[in-house]
């Protein structure tokens, strides 16, 4: 059993993974972002153009490339893989010739040129440093040979695939163009004007004119995709996924997001359910608090909770800018407004180094932009928020509530 | 117990008034096994004794500890491998044995491994980072991982940064895990409790009474207090002049007891060396030949270092010289009315100029110029026709590489360069005066008194 042990494995577990037991724990698991489902509702069409891009290579025994863009989580890599699992189904049912599925991330690979080495590998199962890869590859692609199989190879993250001369981009649209390679590349990208901005023309131009834009989910198909993966289990009230829905498209359009908020709000219902009950409903109230975990700005959280001294710093720094105009100040400048707003407070006034510990403590979590301390009390300081945040967030409340 | 008294007493005699910051750094240290802080950071001026104190007691309680200076580990390597090394050392014969370590992950993991094979893994290690302001210079992890060395090691280890700068000048970034800020005071210098006189005490002549040597010292810190307390200097000059002070008495001259006489006999030669020997006019050993020659000569008979400003130039690059300080120091728009062939007289704007240009250019410090107008007034001050041959402009780059000029930074390197004249104007005078050419009157534009 040498292979075995050559062959990396994570260590199993000492017991296996419980399955879901209670309604909220079912619909925990079918609202993971892992658990796709089998036919991804809302992108029928372009699951049929691509599929139908790919089947008519694969008829024809020649090459070609396709672009794939949108933003994150609208759907992109989800689709290719189904498209790639019905193509196998055809194969298997008789109906389409045998072809090679591959894939490269750009993400994955430590760089672009690694994506020599990773194709070969899975083409070939051999491995060679990316020059050899690189050699071997195009000697494949570009000599007629007894090939019979085509190939179809899904570049994801492609922005991350670019170099100074772009030698793995040129290649990887280059191969398809030639006469016995039978590559499909499906290439997958977040930009959609990715080929015109960051590529050379004739990079921009073996990529063709054979593209598809994703666009970002309506709420109607965020709530059909949540209502998809609930389909007959009685967790959610349908006002509850309509309002996730709402929210995220509003913003991004995120499936991702979306799923997220329906798995915490499942959460935030089981903990306030008084008893143990084993129908519990998530509701609006459930679903508003996840939302508000998921988009309120964690910076006026923190600003209320900082020390007196702190928010008077804060406050100083609002009055300098207010006094000279800017949008920067020296700290020996904040360092006098603090003094004068510490005796109306009728507060023992911090030392210089006191107050220079507390602008680094704010500077390390990003409420404002500091210098180096190397600077002393010619250290520019630059607020990270603006003046309307840290005046909402100290007037809310009374400021010294002893 | 009693043993660690005698050992605190020893210590206060050798290090009188730090009682308590040694008390304070013992109490800190506590037991072997005990836990410490994670780091301490110890400030204080120049000589106040914050490597001594420490090293110190390291050295005395037998502490396993590592003392690394950080000057001296110009890059991130050495640092680990000084410290692993100097911890590894008992067993380490051959080079070959010496640790490799090139980034904190791995100065972590093998921290551990040594520690544990040395067996002082049940104890506190101490690593101590002198001139600890380095640090900050090196790569941005390193300052922030041995703030919390003990966190990362898991292990009884304590961090002693040793610097002359306050805690406020390290910070940056994302913050620290702020260590305990310790403060070395300087010695104070009262009227009735001179602390430097007590710590210099410490090692007076045997053959000379106590008190004697204590109004000798009264006498030298009265003269130089006001411009020194550096307890080194002191103590050194206290040291070089002692001989000359009791030559009174050896002679016979003199009682011990005739304070007056005494001081009397050294007061002008503590002043002189307070302009000769404190800012390394004469040297040490020249100062003593001196006293021992001193029927002989004067101490100032020997010229000091910066009296020796003459330098030998050949006769054009001293023309390019004087060219350079006239085009630094002069305003451009003066120019004209200074070289010019047949300037008429000063002009209304000129006099309203003069006006204006209150402050002295010699205040302000040399301006930059363009080589032209160098060459310009060069051609205007000397006297016969010299052609522009490669050897005047070799004079001019090597008056660079001399530090007598200097280059700034133009946007064209060779086209249009910029020079600044960098000497002074005694050497400007001095120079000028080899070559017979009037440059204070005629031709520098003054409007103060200099």
């Amino acid at each position: 059993s040498t292979a075995s042990e050559v062959t990396p494995h994570i260590p199993g577990r000492s017991r296996p993974l419980m399955s879901p037991s209670s309604v909220l724990e079912e619909a925990r698991a079918r609202l993971h972002v892992s658990a796709v489902p089998d036919s991804l509702p809302c992108r029928e069409k372009e699951f049929e153009d691509i599929f139908s891009f790919v089947e008519s290579k694969i008829l024809d025994g020649t090459g070609g490339c396709m672009y794939i863009s949108g933003v994150p989580g609208t759907g992109k890599t989800a689709t290719v893989h189904e498209v790639i699992r019905a193509l196998n189904k055809a194969y298997e049912d008789g109906e389409l010739s045998q072809f090679k599925y591959i894939s490269i991330n750009g993400m994955r690979l430590t760089e672009p040129r690694q994506a020599y080495v990773q194709i070969l590998k899975q083409l070939t199962g051999q491995k060679a440093t990316p020059d050899h890869a690189a050699d071997l590859l195009n000697k494949k692609f570009t000599t007629p040979g007894p090939r019979k199989e085509t190939i179809v190879m899904l570049a994801d993250e492609l922005d991350l695939l670019w170099t100074r001369k772009q030698d793995v981009m040129y290649n990887l649209f280059d191969w398809p163009s030639q006469r016995h390679a039978r590559l499909v590349v499906l290439a997958v990208a977040n930009t959609m004007d990715l080929p015109e901005r960051i590529m050379m023309k004739r990079v921009a131009s073996r990529i063709g004119l054979t593209r598809m834009t994703f666009q970002p989910y309506t709420f109607k198909q965020l709530q059909e995709i949540v209502v998809s993966r609930m389909k007959g289990l009685k967790a959610f009230d349908s006002d509850a996924i309509q309002l996730a829905a709402r929210k995220v498209a509003a913003v991004s359009g995120d499936a991702r997001r979306a799923l997220d908020i329906c798995r915490r709000s499942t959460e935030i219902a089981e903990n306030r359910s008084p008893s143990k009950k084993t129908n519990i409903l998530v509701g609006m109230s459930h679903v508003d608090a996840a939302l508000q975990e998921m988009f309120s700005s964690p910076k006026i959280v923190t600003i209320r909770g900082l020390s007196n001294q702190e928010k008077l710093f804060l406050r100083a720094i609002v009055a300098e800018f207010t006094r000279s105009g800017l949008e920067e100040a020296e700290f020996s400048r904040i360092y006098t407004q603090h003094i004068s707003l510490c005796r109306f407070e009728g507060l023992t006034p911090p030392t210089t180094s006191q107050l220079a510990s507390i602008c680094s403590r704010l500077g390390s979590i990003r409420l404002l932009l500091v210098e180096h301390g190397r600077h002393d009390l010619q250290m520019r300081v630059r607020l990270n928020i603006s003046q309307d945040d840290i005046l909402f967030a100290l007037k809310k409340k009374q400021m010294f509530d002893e | 117990m009693t043993e660690f008294d005698n050992f605190k007493e020893d210590l206060n005699k050798t290090f009188p008034c730090r009682q308590s910051q040694i008390n304070l750094l013992l109490s800190l240290f506590g037991q072997r096994h005990q836990y410490t802080y994670a780091s301490l950071f110890i400030y204080g001026h120049t000589g106040t004794g914050k490597t001594a104190v420490t090293t110190y007691i390291l050295n005395h309680l037998k502490l396993p500890h590592v003392l690394v200076n950080c000057v001296e580990c110009y890059s991130s390597r050495f640092l680990y491998e000084m410290i692993l090394n100097s911890l590894h050392v008992n067993s380490v014969t051959e080079s070959s044995d010496l640790v490799k370590c090139d980034n904190m992950n791995d100065f972590v993991r093998m921290f551990k491994q040594v520690s544990e094979e040395k067996g002082i893994d049940k104890e506190t290690i101490y690593i101590v980072l002198d001139k600890a302001e380095r640090l900050r210079e090196m790569e941005m992890n390193i300052l922030p991982a041995f703030l919390r060395l003990q966190e990362l090691t898991q292990q009884n280890v304590c961090v002693l940064l040793l610097s002359e700068i306050v805690w406020e000048k390290f910070r940056t970034g994302s913050g620290y895990c702020e260590p305990f800020v310790l403060h070395f005071s300087d010695y104070t210098n009262g009227k009735y409790n001179n602390q430097l006189i007590e710590i210099m005490m410490l090692d007076h002549p045997t053959e000379y009474d106590e008190n004697f040597y204590r109004l000798y010292l009264n006498l030298v810190l009265s003269v130089f207090q006001m411009v020194c307390r550096n307890l080194k200097e002191l103590h050194h000059l206290a040291r070089l002049n002692f001989q000359r002070y009791a030559e009174p008495v050896k002679t016979g001259e003199a009682t011990a007891e005739d304070t007056r006489k005494l001081w009397k006999n050294i007061e002008p030669h503590l002043k002189k060396a307070l302009q000769t020997v404190y800012l390394r006019e004469v040297s040490s050993s020249q100062w003593e030949k001196m006293q021992q020659s001193i029927e002989a000569g004067q101490p100032p008979a020997l010229q000091g270092l910066s009296s020796r400003s003459h330098v030998e130039l050949p006769y054009y690059s001293k023309f390019l010289l004087i060219a350079a300080y006239l085009a630094s120091y002069n305003p451009a728009k003066t120019d004209k009315r200074f070289f010019a062939k047949h300037a008429g007289k000063m002009s209304k704007q000129s006099k309203l100029l003069k006006k204006h240009e209150r402050a002295s250019n010699h205040m302000l410090g040399p301006k930059p110029f363009a080589l032209d107008r160098m060459m310009a007034i060069f051609y205007s001050v000397i006297e016969g026709r010299v052609a522009p041959t490669a050897n005047i402009f070799m004079q001019i780059s090597s008056l660079v590489s001399l530090n007598l000029l200097g280059h700034v930074a133009s946007d064209d390197q060779i086209d249009s360069p910029k020079y600044k004249c960098l000497v002074s104007l005694d050497f400007i005078k001095s120079v000028s005066r080899t070559v017979n050419f009037e440059v204070m009157r005629r031709h520098l534009y003054l409007n103060c008194d200099i």
